[in-house]
């Protein structure tokens, strides 16, 4: 078992080594590349990274050897060894290449102000006439949240107790099951909503109805994940007690595992539906309607008043939201 | 009288390796009042939970009122479970409802799903759980949150909800372990009433021997697994009290 255990550590440290002396070099490259016009082929760069990486961690003073393997407790300061010269290199060779493909240009911003001037008109002088107009997008942006998050909520129950460790039993089934449906979320969630808008637009054209399928797929699969791990988090005690008395599984759950999460599950819900109003908003942008689709169509006319007033909206409306649910979660606390 | 429980030779070694209970052969007539003693780390809750099958037993026999538990599987077993009440150290309520809920939860083994849904409105059922109540002491109490009750009231609540499953034989698991000494004996007292009333049979784990004298009509004491005392409470001198509790301790009068 140790020795297993030393041969992984040492994979680690290998492969931890290859990859930093990789990046390095292919750092490097990228600036020989935009400033003196060398262009050095890909392979090469990874050739030239493991050369580097075997002779370090054959001297013995490499990263991963420092992070994975146990060494001989030395009082060099970080500065008088190898390792720490490294990791300076790192750093300061990844921030000259963000620098440079961020197109970080300082000068810019403090000499091409005026450029924004129509924008900052608008918002200082938002056009009222358009006020019922966004407040009709506005309200299409609150129910789609809304109903994205309703929808969501049966599903995200359901999926939740199957996704619940201390739910599942340890069989076949009961792990494969978990792992499915964790899976499952894990990945949905981590699709942006702006891709399924994207999506939905194209399936059911574009319009409130696609920005409310595509919150609410991303919702099913936040609140599953959301919901279970309070599941997991309730007390043993009451499940076992109702197990003791002869229940079955389902009256175990209903009756045990239920009254523990209810007002944890309903702030996790009212915090979602603050979440989605945020998200529909992006959502439009992409073909998911409401306000965001309005405010694309205005951007791209120029109608910098306008835009000035859909802004002023869409502000107030996320500030009310954070503060109504705010208040309605601190209500349930005390629940 | 005839043995409600009979353990054979029983087993449990938890997967980190602990060897919990090194063969258990114990006998408990109908109607006694059995008390377990043991230090900490002895296995009591071991062996009390291994009775009603929330830990799984690793070898052995158990027959509770004739049957084979060990044996048996998902509807046989609950019905078994149905028989056996349990009383937990922390009482294992449910704190944000009402005693009355928590009460009527007992009698989940006796009803399907979807009458257990609407059982707040089984006019029958709530009868029987405001009588369980008022037996406990608990007139008026029904409407109130767990939450809002003294341990010494949880654990009352938590007697009653096991007497709506009509038991045979309660299991307690330091049912006073956390409370204080003048409320850890009234609710002994309604265990000890259980046990002669309703001729419920009783094994209690405890603490203090003055509870146990008191209360019980049986003591078994327990050593890393093995029981190593089997007797009357009157039998436990200081010489039994060394071989159950270790050379240094000393018994603490509590009442
Ligand atoms: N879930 C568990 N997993 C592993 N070991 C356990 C577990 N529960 C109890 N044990 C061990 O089993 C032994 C008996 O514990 P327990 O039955 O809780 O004793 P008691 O109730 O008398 O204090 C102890 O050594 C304890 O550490
Ligand atoms: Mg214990």
């Amino acid at each position: 078992m140790k020795k297993k255990n030393m041969l992984k550590l040492n994979l680690q440290a290998i492969l931890t080594d290859l990859l930093i002396w990789i990046y390095i070099t292919g750092c490097i490259s990228f600036l020989l590349n935009r400033w003196f016009n060398v262009a050095i082929p890909g392979l090469h760069i990874v050739i030239y990274g493991v050369v580097v990486s075997v002779i370090v961690m054959t001297c013995g003073i490499s990263i991963g050897r420092k992070v994975f393997l146990p060494t001989k407790r030395t009082n060099n300061k970080w500065y008088k060894t190898f390792w720490g010269w490294s990791i300076v290199l790192i750093l300061l060779i990844t921030f000259i290449v963000g620098w440079i493909l961020v197109e970080v240009n300082p000068y810019k911003f403090f000499t091409k102000f005026k450029n924004a001037g129509g924008i900052m008109s608008g918002i200082f002088d938002p056009n009222l006439d358009l006020l019922i107009v966004s407040l009709t997008a506005l309200a299409e942006t609150i129910y789609l949240a809304l109903l994205a998050t309703i929808f969501a909520i049966p599903f995200a129950f359901l999926l939740s107790f199957f996704a619940a460790r201390n739910l599942m039993p340890k069989t076949l089934i009961g792990n494969t099951v978990y792992i499915i449906i964790r899976t499952f979320a894990t990945v949905f969630r981590s699709i942006e909503a702006i891709v399924w808008a994207i999506i939905f637009s194209v399936w059911v054209g574009i319009g409130p109805f696609a920005g409310m399928l595509a919150l609410m797929i991303h919702s099913i699969a936040a609140l599953t994940k959301l919901y279970s791990e309070q599941i997991e988090n309730i007390d043993s005690g009451p499940v076992e007690a109702i197990k003791a008395t002869g229940a079955n599984t389902l009256q175990i759950w209903v009756f045990g595992v239920v009254p523990q999460i209810i007002s944890p599950f309903l702030a996790f819900t009212i915090y979602r539906w603050d979440i989605n109003v945020r998200m529909a908003t992006i959502v439009g942008f992409v073909g998911g309607g409401g306000i965001g689709l309005l405010l694309l169509q205005q951007q791209q006319l120029l109608r910098w008043h306008n835009v000035g007033m859909i802004i002023w909206l869409i502000a107030a409306v996320v500030w009310i939201m954070d503060m109504v649910s705010a208040k309605v979660r601190e209500k349930l606390q005390g629940m | 009288m005839k043995n409600i429980i009979e353990i054979n030779n029983l087993h449990k070694v938890y997967t980190g390796g602990t060897h919990a209970l090194k063969g258990i052969n114990l006998n408990v007539k109908e109607g006694e009042f059995c008390i377990l003693l043991g230090l900490s780390g002895s296995g009591k809750t071991t062996l009390l939970r291994c009775l009603n099958r929330l830990i799984e037993p690793t070898s052995g026999k158990i027959q509770i009122d004739g049957e084979d538990i060990i044996a048996a599987k998902g509807q046989k077993l609950r019905l078994i479970r149905r028989k056996i009440g349990m009383i937990f150290q922390q009482f294992n309520l449910i704190k944000n409802m009402s005693s009355l809920t928590n009460v009527l939860t007992g009698k989940l083994g006796y009803t399907s799903l979807l009458n257990s849904l609407a059982f707040s409105k089984n006019k029958k059922d709530v009868e029987i759980a405001l009588e369980n109540l008022q037996r406990v002491g608990l007139k008026d109490f029904d409407e109130n949150k767990i939450k809002n009750l003294s341990g010494g009231q949880q654990q009352r609540v938590a007697i009653a909800r096991t007497l709506m499953q009509k038991p045979k034989v309660i299991l307690a698991d330091e049912p006073v372990a956390s409370l204080d000494p003048a409320t850890a004996d009234s609710v002994m007292k309604y265990l000890g009433e259980l046990n002669k009333n309703d001729k419920i049979t009783i094994i209690c784990s405890l603490h203090f021997l003055s509870l146990a004298r008191k209360y019980g009509t049986r003591v078994v004491g327990l050593k890393d697994g093995e029981i190593v005392f089997d007797g009357t409470p009157r039998e436990i001198d200081k010489k039994r009290f060394k071989e159950i509790y270790g050379e240094d301790a000393e018994e603490v009068e509590i009442r």
